[in-house]
């Protein structure tokens, strides 16, 4: 194991002849340094200055922005191909094309790993023990002290050259994803695509937490624009096939996306910091300087008299969470919903809030995959859900019933429904339906807590009438009149202070009250979090 | 001075044209307002400068994506 330090660099002598002799050492520690400072060269001089000129960061240089400084205690450092003369002395070591080991991140230790792609494009170098990727040995690591993984992806995979070496192909699952898979429901695991992933490494970052790539300098896919071409006859090109506005915000298939590769490790940094390094462990509590009894004036006027007028569900979430704490997963994608880590009185939350601004907030299938992900991300790491739901129901039309919005929908009110961890469910406006089902849970006491604003029942009074009253409305002289009549009617039942009278909703609060209240509930939630630590089982078959 | 092309994050009909090509706009003002799942949705400028081309009129069907208008900032 080394830690990165300045090294003084050492070369085999060159014979007159001009080829290179290898080394003869006294002392295996100088043996030790000659094999080190190879690792640090990468893929060599000109291949580093290809890395930068594409506008990324060479692997020790990533790692270097990510973690906490000095911290990075690399294991495998010696691994590679060593070249040897004719008397079988070392002349040099290409490196392997992958840097891993542990390193600290806010103090706190993390596994991580990726590939370079200085040497040979980050392709697999056919060692005795893979070093990183699918059922690599940073894998173990991250799992054997359960800790934090985090996977720095610029690779495409296997290259067809190591056919040749083995004599044979290899079949898949060799290395299979089967550690992939138990360490997420153990511990965090967060994956940036740095450069053009297809293959392994694209399906690595897909089996995280939380992933992100970077605008404009990375691209992800199952395969890339030769193969499209061979199997298609499509020609594009790989920022068309897979940038971030194909597999970001179009797809969903990365999470989040940043503009640069800094920004890409700050957003990671802030998604661990919400949770605890593994599911054993409760989730970070911080010391919290935004005070609990906040009451923000502006929550009384945020949601328009009007029912058709939308408002800003983030500026709403600003108000009530602590100051700067919000963290939104997957922003682009899926928008009628908001999904974010954020904190309560220091103690972090997630938040799944409905966002009226597009399509009235109804849940579209893109929506309830990503409140899916969402939900069971926090009842792994056993962080409080609090929903701020305003659903008219599932979004309706040919398009949504192309996309399968129905099923997708019932596995969001499937996956609300086998939640475990504490949930509180506050109506801001609109709460009709099956989608409105997926924004509260039967676990226990099922809290619901409500705005005056709020509405709710199976379907709105608006249409419900005019489908229920049909015949009446039609026979009636002046059938419009007659429609407003009973909707008036009904719109006097659909109160909730109506509920609230027969304690179908347990509770009716003052927006300005909405910080204070929750803060409250969070804490008491906290008792219970410490006593169900540990892995979820999730029983049952998705819809 | 950037061209900003906004698009809308909905499907619907233009219900509302509030500001007309050359006016000036503040950042998050609403240009028009869409009509979609029966809810009024405001197209809101990203970015105070004026408003260089209208794409659309009251009535008009628009596509989720479709560039509506542009705001030279």
């Amino acid at each position: 194991m080394s830690r990165d330090g300045n090294r003084t660099a050492q070369t085999g002598a060159e014979t007159e002849t001009g080829a290179e002799t290898g080394h003869d050492w006294d002392d295996p520690l100088e043996e030790l340094a000659f094999r080190r400072e190879q690792a640090l060269r990468q893929g060599g001089e000109a291949a580093i200055e290809r890395q930068h000129a594409a506008g990324r960061l060479t692997i020790r240089e990533r790692i270097a922005a990510l973690t906490d400084a000095g911290s990075f205690r690399e294991v495998g450092s010696l691994a590679g191909a060593g070249s040897y003369d004719s008397e079988n002395r070392l002349v040099s070591v290409t490196p392997a094309p992958y840097v891993a080991g542990l390193a600290r991140i806010d103090g706190r230790p993390v596994a991580l790993g990726g590939e370079d792609f200085t040497v040979r494009g980050g392709t697999t170098f056919g060692s005795q023990r893979r070093k990183g990727g699918q059922g690599g040995f940073v894998e173990d690591l991250a799992w054997h002290y359960r800790i934090p993984l985090v996977n720095l992806i610029d690779g495409a995979g296997g290259s067809v050259t190591s056919i040749r070496k083995r004599g044979h192909s290899v079949f898949p699952g060799v290395h299979g994803f089967e550690r992939s898979v138990s360490l997420l429901g153990a511990v965090p695991v967060a994956s940036a695509v740095l450069g053009t992933a297809a293959g392994g490494p694209a399906g690595r970052a897909i089996l995280s937490h939380f992933s992100v790539m970077v605008r404009g300098r990375s691209q992800i896919f199952a395969a890339g624009p030769p193969v499209v071409k061979r199997s298609l006859g499509t020609e594009i090109d790989k920022e068309a096939l897979g940038g971030a506005a194909v597999a970001v915000d179009a797809a969903g298939t990365i999470h989040n996306a940043a503009d640069t590769e800094e920004e890409a490790f700050a957003q990671i940094r802030r998604f661990l910091s919400y949770l605890p390094s593994n599911v054993w462990e409760a989730p970070p509590v911080l010391p919290a300087d935004d005070p609990a009894d906040r009451r923000e004036e502006g929550l009384a006027s945020v949601v328009p008299q009007k029912r058709t007028q939308p408002y800003d569900m983030r500026k709403l979430l600003k108000l009530v969470i602590d100051r700067e704490s919000g963290f939104e997963i997957c922003p682009t994608n899926g928008k009628p919903l908001i999904t974010m880590l954020a904190r309560l009185g220091g103690r972090p939350v997630g938040i799944v809030a409905n966002n009226p601004m597009v399509y009235g907030g109804a849940m579209d299938a893109a929506a309830a995959r990503k409140q899916v992900h969402f939900m069971e991300l926090c009842d792994t790491f056993h962080l409080p859900i609090v929903f701020f739901v305003d659903v008219p129901g599932f979004m309706v039309g040919e398009k949504a019933e192309r996309e399968g919005t129905l099923r997708e929908g019932m596995r969001a009110v499937f996956a609300a429904g086998r939640l475990k961890v504490p949930t509180l469910t506050l109506v801001i406006r609109k709460c009709y339906g099956m989608a409105g089902m997926a924004t509260c849970n039967k676990n226990d006491i099922d809290l619901k807590l409500a705005w005056p604003s709020a509405e709710w029942g199976s379907l709105p009074v608006q249409g419900g009438v005019a489908a229920a009253f049909a015949r009446d409305i039609r026979a009636a002289p002046d059938p419009a009149a007659r429609e407003r009549e009973i909707e008036a009617e009904f719109a006097a039942y659909a109160s909730p202070f109506r509920s609230a009278e027969a304690f179908a909703v347990e509770e009716i609060i003052d927006p300005r009250e909405t910080r204070p209240v929750l803060c409250e509930f969070v804490e008491l939630a906290e008792r219970r979090q410490r006593i169900e630590l540990g892995p979820r089982l999730r029983g049952g078959v998705q819809p | 001075m950037a061209d900003h092309e906004v698009a809308a994050d909905v499907t619907g009909t233009v219900w509302k044209i509030v500001k007309q090509a050359g006016e000036a706009v503040a950042e998050g003002e609403a240009i028009m307002i869409l009509e979609s799942m029966k809810m009024e949705i405001p197209i809101e400028a990203p970015a105070a400068g004026s408003l260089s081309e209208l794409r659309v009129a009251e009535g008009d069907p628009v596509a989720e994506g479709d560039v509506v208008c542009v705001v030279s900032a």
